[in-house]
């Protein structure tokens, strides 16, 4: 199964993440937010970050949590290569590993403004899906 | 939504019509030309269409020359909606609040700066923070933030970053009334702080051009502008504040929109009635943020004005400043009567009869793609009665940014530019290909388009020589 796949958008970028679970699902779309980021190969897995969360639907946890890893990137400077996700219910808790970025070693790639709702949608038929896109 | 639904209203005028989808409240009209039209995507129609359905909008739902898909609203979309019927939505707006332009016009000619282009530009290269992520060389505390946020540009000038004249040289004087800093997450205003006087990245720019034609001497004149005479022109937004501004209202506004019943046909359009609570707050947000653009554009411009004074000994006068991702409270006239509205400008400028600025039209900046031309134009009469006082803001994508990389090299795309003797600076070569001209509509047909509109008249065309890609 593939874990992402980058659609074609004019202005901005557009994901499509699959799961066999939704915890596999997020997990995917993090690392498809990250991989638009930062080139991944280049990060390593020194630190380690918690993150929990709970919302009122599928797609408000998805945006909140993609939310929260873009201004982590942003304001901590933390790359995620690794997450280990577990929903229950609607309340998400993660165990992100990554590194501080270093921009001597770490090859940026694109500068993402925001994660939008437009299409935002997380939908179940074999496996798990969701679409995403980045303001970029 | 189908091609086969537009229906043609006039040259350039294209209509979709209000029984096109269901709920819609107001036709769309696409401005565009025969040219234009082969690069219309079907999303921009259906955006434009979404646009129409939510509630108070008044007339039509407008898209400029440049449209192209964009989330909720289309880029290059400008809607109005009554203040009491009406809504206020930050998806209208776009996670990066005055995202807009900046022109400074220097002393110098074309003939003077070609010899020292490279020299210029890396000078402020490496005066003005760009790329990912940059940040500003302003140390700022929380309370200097708030006044960054209450101010705007005259918080910078008031510091000594550019003289009052700037002020009067910038849509809204550089600050939008209302805004207020206890309306800001303290999210917005971490990831603001370290980031006044920056670029930013994307297709944010900073551009030596020379001005190649002119058209409109007596307006040209009075902008200060010369042909050959070298200006620079800035491309840049609100940063981290903005885009968390956004984020943060959208959220809340997620649930707002069930609260007060507004049917939506993309969560991104997600709104709340214009004399809400909600709304009060969202403006007053927002408003900080255009005011912490403004600073930032007015920030950037003092350092372009050291480099010059180290350089060339000389100056640069603020032409004007515009924003093109904003919503302002504006009075219209509307089937004969006057109406106040919250215009939406998303991907769209202001276009003004009247402005204090030169006692004539207001000036209006459209930036080209990288290595083309740039253009100074003026509002009209016209543009007050067809599009809420709005024109185009730049070329407008046609290609992702994927299949840009996929087609396009750096190595080909500098090279393009330095066969037209255009240099390039930027500290993300890879991202080049993303902002190559052929990743835009051609700039001269869009102006030609809103010329024969006859919502903004061309005064001059500015060509490129350097180029800061942030």
């Amino acid at each position: 199964m593939q874990k992402y796949e980058f659609l074609e958008h004019t202005a901005d970028v557009t994901f499509k993440a699959y799961g066999r679970d939704l915890n596999e699902l997020f997990k995917n779309a993090a690392e498809a937010l990250e991989d638009t980021m930062v080139l991944l190969d280049e990060v390593a897995l020194g630190e380690t970050l918690n993150i929990e969360m709970g919302s009122d639907s599928y797609e408000n946890l998805l945006y909140d949590w993609l939310s929260e890893l873009l201004i982590t990137f942003e304001v901590e400077r933390f790359a995620l290569k690794k997450c280990f996700v577990r929903i229950v219910g609607l309340s998400l808790t993660a165990d992100c590993l990554g590194e501080i970025l270093d921009l001597n070693r770490h090859r940026l790639n694109t500068e993402v403004k925001a994660v939008t709702y437009h299409n935002l949608a997380v939908t179940k038929n074999d496996i798990y899906h969701a679409e995403v896109t980045l303001d970029v | 939504m189908a091609f086969e639904e537009l229906v043609k209203r006039g040259e350039y005028v294209w209509e979709v019509p209000q029984d096109a989808a269901l709920r819609m409240r107001v036709p769309g009209r696409i401005f565009l030309s025969e040219v234009l039209m082969k690069y219309l995507e079907r999303g921009a129609i259906q955006q434009v269409a979404n646009v129409a359905t939510l509630p108070g909008i008044q007339k039509w739902s407008l898209a400029m020359p440049d449209v192209h898909t964009g989330y909720g609203f289309p880029i290059g979309g400008v809607a109005a909606f009554d203040v009491s019927e009406g809504i206020l939505s930050p998806g209208g707006v776009g996670f990066d609040i005055n995202c807009g332009t900046r022109l400074l016009v220097t002393t110098l000619f074309k003939e003077e700066i070609e010899p020292r282009i490279n020299e210029l530009t890396t000078a402020l290269f490496e005066a003005i923070p760009s790329g990912l992520g940059s940040k500003g060389q302003l140390r700022l505390s929380e309370k200097e933030l708030d006044g960054v946020f209450l101010d705007g540009a005259k918080w910078a000038v008031n510091r000594g970053y550019g003289n009052p004249a700037d002020l009067k040289h910038c849509e809204s004087n550089g600050c939008l009334d209302g805004a207020d800093p206890t309306k800001v997450s303290p999210l917005a205003k971490k990831r603001g702080k370290p980031q006044l006087g920056s670029l930013g990245s994307g297709n944010h720019f900073l551009e030596t051009q020379c001005v190649d034609r002119v058209f409109d001497k007596k307006a040209a004149d009075l902008f200060g502008l010369k042909e050959q005479q070298v200006c620079i022109m800035l491309h840049s937004g609100s940063r981290g504040a903005g885009h968390q501004i956004c984020t943060d209202y959208l959220k809340m506004f997620q649930a707002a929109s069930r609260k007060y019943s507004i049917e939506l046909p993309d969560k991104q359009l997600a709104c709340v009635p214009a004399d809400s609570q909600e709304a009060r707050d969202y403006f007053s947000a927002m408003a900080a943020a255009a005011n912490y653009a403004w600073t930032n554009r007015q920030v950037m411009s003092y350092w372009v004005r050291d480099v010059l004074e180290q350089q060339f000994n000389t100056t640069a006068t603020l032409v004007y400043d515009v924003a093109h991702n904003i919503a302002k409270l504006e009075k219209h006239t509307i089937d004969g009567g006057r109406k106040e509205v919250y215009v939406h400008r998303k991907g769209a400028t202001r276009a003004f009869d009247k402005d204090d600025s030169y006692g004539i039209e207001q000036p209006v900046l459209i930036p080209g793609s990288m290595g083309t031309a740039s253009y100074v134009l003026h509002g009209t009469k016209k543009a007050m009665s067809t599009t809420f006082g709005s024109t185009c803001h730049g070329a407008g994508r046609i290609l992702s940014r994927k299949a840009a990389r996929r087609s396009l090299t750096w190595r080909g795309v500098t090279e393009g530019l330095q066969r037209k003797h255009i240099v390039i600076k930027t500290d993300d070569l890879s991202s080049v290909p993303e902002e190559a001209p052929e990743a835009y509509k051609p700039i001269d047909e869009v102006i030609d388009v809103v010329s024969k509109l006859g919502i903004s008249e061309a005064v001059a065309r500015l060509t490129p020589m350097g180029v800061i890609k942030g």
